[in-house]
């Protein structure tokens, strides 16, 4: 009955989510004793997921929770992959809802932001601890539901046209990954469709069908690649930046996007294994469109001014790094996209939190608005440097660890794809340089007048200049220095990360 | 987690401690004495720890980031060599920015960086594998960007990001060589003649020469090599004058720096000799020497012609590691030393007529010699040892450089190359020499009447400005009289890498 | 013979003589026997099906006295059973859901007439199922037809009195087509039941004669159930037929009506014609090639529409086509996934119908999307239940709908050349479904904005409990088809073993 641990992490913030939904607060009686107690639900919630991984150390476990249709099992399994996503997201969520608690201070309808947000957690550890492909299917299909809502909050015309394109991309993709799905069931050596290290597949079976196969794989990668912003399939993702900044910087640069890249891991490596699409035509297919989709990604966030925008064009980037590295299907590919994937979680949340502070602290949105900020705002700037220099791949910080491991995977791979998508990544490395250092050198060294203008010629400076500007409340500066820590850490010391990550690629891949 | 030598971490340490205190603490911001007295004392300081360092030699290893990559330290004769020079200029530029930077705002920020850069380069220098380089190169671009920004105007803020991208875009195309050299071998200590194997290597031929080929057009953007050189002429002239002396004279050298590792301790120049790497990047350096040249001689802003001068001198280095033979190589090092300290003479000259009379065009020149007579004659010098006159210093490495390209076998080159010198150095004779010629003999219809109306007849610069142009000076015109010292050091190395 | 057995036939004359019965009551008291009726009609039915899964197998009952090969009989397997019960229980939920509506919507005198029509359809959907005599099956395709006219002309507003002409021509050539195919039949074997008639089929096929006419015979029953079940591109009275009528209509008859004809159909194939002979004759690849046709092109109709409720009638021609695509696949697989889906539309389409009520109540009874703007808000259950009718047509996971799309696709993976065709199209309108419901989803969840007429205020204030109690059974019946789908699937599939 231990096991029971497993299910706890996604029903626990589930349930009371739905409570909160059930017996809403309303605004006016919205207070701190509110904010405790969702911290509080939280942060037990993380320390559930502790538990669980605590757990899963000394042997495997699973749960079926129940059966969908016969060979449909609903079941949670925790292995060593599921746990890195499933401790990074346990890590990061009471850090962001701390945060959004500040940040929707002078927002409406608190409760149900906060019910969703919460319930969200619940799914996305789903999708995290789930055993089979279906239960990540079925997560994945409720994580768009449950955060629907939360894109949809504040009910303007365009939070309306960025939650349609939301799901209709979302479900559309989910529709193509499911045919993924079916295809696993009927291939699977296992019977079901739990994942097992290095594919379920019937061997003998599959390969007298292989290229339908890799059919069905690549269009479920491209499903599944919805999420994760693939090209042609990313518009949702910028536009989602109408939504509150808690929602985009953790929902839609960590747990939405990185449960789409996530799913494609799982697909990948354990459902139809490294071995089976190696070399394959399919290969090709998809590291082409995670190659194009970085260059595209950077090159967009370079022309993009509004900032949140700018940010999310950069997601997409990123996430095709990840998406990447999975394409090489090699053990250190899979280690390689694993540790972006940590690495990337960090660095985007920490630069999407300094947009929402100054946002909420000034109300900029746009590039050109941030002359001169950084003196006033010091440490939001400070932490949003670190973010960028790592983003950009600038040693000793986390983002420098993971493309180092992305490159050397692809060298290591062999194959001639993998050494041009090296190149794609220094490009678009180069593009992370001038997309993200324009903003730092902006807000750092506002422009003066040039020659031959008259002085006070920038207007936005000037504004900014006259404005009372400062670093926000305690709420929104520790996570910001949490994350900026982290990323510093991780770009100094990533031995472990990376044997840990290395153990996971040996036996998936 | 260290193991070695924890001395050489010193002369890296103590001025970035330094430049975050002045450029946190307040008391800097208001105080100025505080502030250059700091600055000074912290310079003499870094030139006592870097003496202490390279005196005690041995290595040091500072950190692991992972498995592969380790952040370490090593004295070699190359650091010897870089890491003196880049000391005792640092030094006498940051005495002659005590004097210069009270005309500028923001002081503080200036001396900030200015003391992080130094610890950063001092890193780069002792750095002894090829990841620790990579660090410190990227570090040094941040935080010499500050220094391209003071300014703040508009063509600053510009100019800043423009070498930034160009710097990161260069540092880019060289990781991908980085990578590559990674992915062959483990281990990236530098090693003379080179670490790959020849198993490693098996059937990836043509991908190292690529490899290659990316490191050193990557490294050479922070040298203003053709094509990645435009950001020099825009971003060095646009800093503060001591900013862009040492932009010129001595950050470029680090591109220098890390091209001379990657080809001789890296790579190894017999897997490049004769290839078609080799042959084009002779071609690039030559093009640029030529181009560099030609735009300064038609460039009549004085700090964009001395940048100009920047841009074709360094490729004069290039030019002999390119070479990969021994006397090349010792008229490539020996130039490294001579154009750092002549450079760095011109452009503090450029400040010092910048900040006394305000002249930034030559042609509004004519008649310095009135009034600072003692400059213009130490810039005359160093003008002199920058074209080649004997017996000044530039003569010697362009000698070496000469009868190295004669001796190299590269072909067509072998004698091009000599003559693009000699052309390079007739352009710029035709570039330098004017301002001494209009300055002390401005001609009979010449009447002064700004300087009168200025009274700036004989108003040398400070003595804390004079100084170090004249002891660069004095350096530039001894180096070339009494060589041998150096030479004989550098044929050392030249023997151990060739 | 048990007294269970009797079951099939009471309940289809019980519906018979409540309808004669209402023609004396009042509207009132029709309503109520109507819905007694239904509930005692779903108790047969289930005792019936508990009956067939018991003994597992089914049985032939004889109405009247005449033996075979000339009296009337009905024919009650698993199949028919659960058949029966499902339609039994979306009809009594359409009814108690729609029924203050149809209180406003019909006069006062004319109630009792509705409620006629309701029992005579109910009647007729049973006799349908039940049947295992092809002329019988005739009678009551017609009394279906007239009761469907019924039903949507009672309204009499709008375009209620053309639609119910449309639907009036329309379904009178489907029934013409089968009549003649009938007769046809009947011709060349002299049979009208069912069992005999296979026989002879059977005996002409082996002997090869008769080729041409059997041909025809297919195509014209096959055609002519297609038109009255709305089958692309023989969908045209559909919009208007299900966008005018009152809500319960509207529920019945697409939920429902069209689904009772999709019964008839497989139900001749598998015991009068032989389904190898429709696969081996084309048929089923040209019923094929319509589902999917219609699969796409109800969704784009549907996407089109700003009415929502055009929109989700249009969304039944797409549903229709998943239908005939899973009966066109040629697979047993294929046939109970068709089967299967049948269920899932008759609960999922009745819900949207019925939640789009709530929904309509509190926007001033208009129907387009800017007016429905908010209306979750105001309505929270019918948005909810609209939001879950929405969910299930898309195919998310633990709702009837997903169950119905796995049907398909792995069904499709028995025939390879029909695999790749049938799962992209299934793909495509996923994404399509998901289009204009969850388009309207989200306009139910947006905000009313400054520029937007005002509502006027509702007639009644809060929809009653019937409602309510209708969307939420309604929910249920989705989530119960959605999760615990296993036993469903295995009696149909058993059912249609029992076809044979």
């Amino acid at each position: 009955m231990s096991d029971i641990i497993l299910a706890l992490p996604v029903l626990f913030p589930l349930i009371s989510g739905i409570i909160m939904l059930i017996r809403p607060v309303r605004d006016e009686k919205w207070n701190r004793k509110q904010e405790l107690f969702i911290e509080g639900l939280v942060i037990l919630n993380s320390l559930f997921v502790a538990a669980a991984i605590a757990g899963s150390m000394s042997g495997e476990r699973r749960l079926v929770v129940f059966r969908l249709y016969s060979v449909l099992t609903v079941m949670f399994k925790l292995d060593q992959m599921g746990s890195v996503f499933a401790g990074l997201v346990a890590f990061l969520w009471p850090l962001a809802t701390l945060y959004a608690f500040e940040y929707m201070k002078h927002e409406e309808r608190k409760n149900t932001f906060f019910a969703f947000y919460t319930m969200t957690y619940g799914i996305t550890m789903g999708i995290a601890l789930s055993g089979t492909l279906v239960t990540l299917y079925l997560f994945y299909e409720m994580l768009t539901l449950v955060t629907l809502p939360l894109v949809l909050f504040t009910l303007t015309v365009e939070a309306v046209r960025a939650a349609r394109a939301y799901l209709y991309y979302s479900i559309g993709g989910a529709a193509f990954a499911f045919l993924g799905l079916i295809f696993v069931l009927g291939y699977s050596g296992i019977g079901t469709s739990e994942f097992v290290a290095g594919g379920m597949l019937d061997m003998p079976r599959a390969m007298a069908n292989r290229d339908t196969l890799l059919l069905l794989y690549v269009l479920a990668f491209f499903g599944f690649g919805v999420k994760a912003a693939l090209f042609p399939c990313y518009r949702w993702l910028p536009k989602a930046a109408v939504a509150p900044t808690p929602v985009t910087a953790l929902l839609h640069a960590v747990a939405v996007v990185k449960s789409g890249a996530f799913a494609i891991l799982r697909l990948t490596y354990f459902s139809y294994g490294a071995e089976f699409l190696r070399g394959s035509w399919a290969q090709w297919v998809v590291m082409g469109a995670a190659m194009v989709t970085i260059a595209f990604g950077s090159t967009m966030a370079v022309r993009e001014v509004h900032w949140k925008r700018r940010l999310a064009y950069s997601t997409v980037s990123n996430l095709s790094y990840i998406l990447f590295g999975a394409t090489l299907m090699t053990p250190f590919g899979l280690a390689a996209a694993l540790s972006h994937l940590v690495a990337h979680a960090f660095m985007k949340i920490c630069a999407f939190f300094c947009a929402g502070a100054v946002m909420h602290q000034s109300g900029k949105t746009y590039i050109y608005q941030l002359n001169g900020l950084g003196k006033k705002m010091p440490v939001t700037f400070a932490c949003l440097t670190i973010s960028s220099l790592s983003l950009m791949g600038i040693p000793l910080f986390a983002g420098f660890i993971s493309k180092w491991n992305l490159a050397m995977a692809a060298f290591d791979s062999g194959s001639g794809l993998g050494i041009g998508g090296v190149a794609v990544l220094l490009y678009s490395a180069l593009m992370t340089g001038i997309y993200m250092m324009t903003v730092v050198v902006r807000a750092y060294f506002p422009r003066l007048a040039g020659k031959g203008e008259k002085p006070g010629f920038d207007e936005e400076t000037a504004k900014t200049a006259s404005q009372e500007v400062t670093d926000p409340s305690w709420r929104m500066v520790v996570p910001l220095v949490i994350f900026a820590g982290a990323i510093v850490v991780i770009g100094v010391h990533s031995a472990p990360l990376m044997r840990l990550l290395m153990t996971i690629g040996g036996e998936a891949g | 987690m260290m193991e070695g030598n924890m001395i050489l971490l010193l002369p890296m340490l103590c001025p970035m401690a330094a430049g975050i205190l002045v450029l946190t603490g307040k008391v800097f911001r208001k105080n100025r004495s505080y502030l250059t007295g700091l600055s000074t004392g912290v310079l003499v300081l870094e030139a006592a720890l870097t003496v202490w360092a390279l005196a005690s030699g041995g290595s040091l290893t500072v950190l692991r980031l992972t498995e592969q990559l380790t952040i370490s330290l090593r004295v070699d004769d190359i650091s010897r060599l870089f890491a003196a020079l880049t000391a005792a200029v640092w030094l006498l530029v940051g005495i002659y920015s005590v004097a210069y930077m009270s005309h500028e705002e923001e002081e503080h920020r200036f001396f900030g960086y200015y003391l992080m850069v130094v610890g950063v380069l001092m890193a780069l220098n002792f750095s002894a594998n090829l990841i620790t380089l990579y660090v410190f190169y990227e570090l040094m671009t941040l935080t010499s960007l500050p220094l391209v920004l003071h300014e703040r105007s508009r063509e600053a803020v510009r100019a800043g990001l423009k070498y930034l991208f160009y710097s990161v875009a260069g540092a880019f195309l060289a990781l991908f060589g980085i990578f590559f050299v990674a992915g062959v071998s483990a281990d990236l200590t530098f090693t003379a003649g080179g670490i790959l194997s020849d198993e490693a290597l098996a059937g990836k031929e043509g991908l190292l020469l690529v490899s290659a080929f990316c490191m050193i057009v990557g490294f050479g953007t922070k040298a203003g090599m053709f094509p990645l050189h435009g950001w020099l002429p825009t971003a060095h002239p646009v800093a503060p004058a001591s900013a862009s002396a040492v932009l010129s004279g001595l950050i470029t050298k680090a591109g220098v720096l890390a091209i001379l590792r990657v080809v001789y301790y890296v790579i190894g120049p017999d897997r490049l000799r004769g290839t078609w790497v080799q042959t084009v990047w002779i071609l690039l350096t030559l093009v640029t020497v030529f181009m560099g040249s030609l735009l300064a001689y038609r460039e009549p802003v004085m700090k964009k012609r001395l940048a100009y001068s920047t841009v074709s001198q360094v490729s004069y280095v290039l030019f002999g590691l390119s070479l990969l033979n021994p006397v090349g190589f010792v008229g490539a090092l020996i130039h490294v030393v001579f154009h750092s300290v002549i450079k760095h003479a011109l452009f503090l000259t450029a400040g010092a007529i910048i900040v006394t009379t305000g002249w930034t065009r030559v042609e509004q020149m004519r008649g310095l010699g009135t009034v600072m007579p003692k400059t213009l004659t130490c810039y005359t010098i160093a003008s002199l040892a920058l074209i080649g006159i004997p017996p000044a210093s530039g003569f010697v490495s362009k000698w070496y450089l000469a009868s190295g390209a004669l001796s190299s076998g590269t072909g067509v080159f072998s004698w091009v190359g000599p003559a693009v010198l000699l052309v390079s150095a007739l352009l710029t004779a035709g570039y330098l020499l004017p301002l001494t010629i209009t300055g002390f003999f401005p001609g009979h219809d010449f009447k002064g009447e700004e300087i009168e109306k200025r009274k700036l007849a004989g108003k040398e610069p400070s003595w804390l400005m004079l100084e170090p142009i004249a002891v660069l000076a004095a350096a530039a015109f001894l180096f070339g009289c009494f060589p041998g010292q150096l030479i004989s050091m550098v044929q050392s190395i030249a023997a151990a890498v060739l | 013979m048990s007294l269970v057995q009797n079951f099939p036939f009471f309940s289809i004359i019980l519906a018979m003589f409540s309808g004669i019965l209402s023609s004396v009551l009042s509207g009132r008291k029709a309503r109520n026997l109507s819905l007694a009726m239904i509930g005692i009609t779903t108790l047969l039915s289930g005792a019936t099906l508990a009956f067939c899964l018991r003994t597992g197998e089914s049985y032939t009952y004889m109405m009247g006295h005449f033996p075979a090969p000339w009296g009337n009989e009905i024919r009650a397997g698993v199949l028919e059973g659960l058949t029966a019960v499902m339609f039994g229980v979306v009809m009594f939920l359409a009814v108690l859901g729609g029924l203050d509506h149809t209180a406003e919507d019909v006069e006062e005198k004319k109630l009792n007439l509705f409620y006629i029509m309701i029992d005579l359809m109910l009647s007729s959907l049973l006799a349908l199922v039940y049947t295992n005599d092809l002329f019988t099956a005739y009678v009551f395709v017609e009394i279906n037809t007239i009761a469907g006219c019924g039903l949507i002309m009672i309204r009499q507003k709008g375009r209620s009195m053309s639609a119910a002409i449309r639907y009036m021509i329309m379904s009178q050539i489907g029934s013409g087509l089968f009549l003649i195919g009938l007769s046809l039949l009947y011709d060349v074997t002299g049979h009208l039941l069912m069992s005999p008639a296979k026989e002879s089929v059977e005996i002409l096929a082996a002997a090869g004669d008769y080729r041409i006419p059997m041909l025809v015979i297919m195509a014209v029953i096959s055609v002519g159930l297609a038109i009255k079940s709305g089958l692309y591109p023989f969908h045209y009275w559909i919009p208007d037929t299900y966008g005018y009528a009152t809500p319960t209509a509207s529920a019945v008859l697409s939920g429902l009506v069209s689904k009772g004809y999709i019964f008839l159909l497989v139900k001749i194939f598998y015991r009068v014609l032989g389904y190898d002979h429709v696969i081996s004759s084309q048929m089923a690849n040209v019923l094929y090639a319509f589902g999917v046709a219609g699969m796409v092109m109800g969704s784009v109709h549907a996407i089109q529409e700003t009415d929502t409720r055009r929109m989700t009638a249009y969304s039944s021609v797409a549903q229709i086509g998943y239908i005939y695509m899973g009966i066109g696949l040629g697979t047993p697989s294929g046939m109970v996934a068709a089967l299967f889906h049948i269920f899932t539309h008759s609960a999922t389409k009745a819900l949207l119908f019925i939640s789009a009520v709530g929904l309509y109540e509190v926007s001033g009874d208009k129907k387009d999307f800017v007016s429905l703007r908010g209306a979750a808000y105001r309505n929270p259950l019918a948005g909810i239940g609209f939001a879950v009718g929405s969910l299930s047509m898309v195919g998310f996971p633990m709702l009837s709908g997903f169950i119905s799309k796995l049907l398909f696709a792995t069904s499709a993976q028995e025939s390879p050349h029909k695999m790749l065709p049938t799962l992209f199209v299934l793909a495509v309108s996923t994404t399509l479904n998901a289009i204009y419901f969850l388009r309207l989803v989200i306009t139910l969840y947006s905000r009313r904005r400054a520029e937007d007429d005002p509502i006027p205020e509702p007639v009644n204030a809060k929809s009653s409990w019937k409602l309510k109690l209708a969307i939420l059974c309604f929910i249920g019946v989705n989530l119960v088809l959605g999760m615990a789908s296993q036993p469903i699937v295995q009696a149909i599939s058993d059912g249609l073993g029992m076809f044979d």
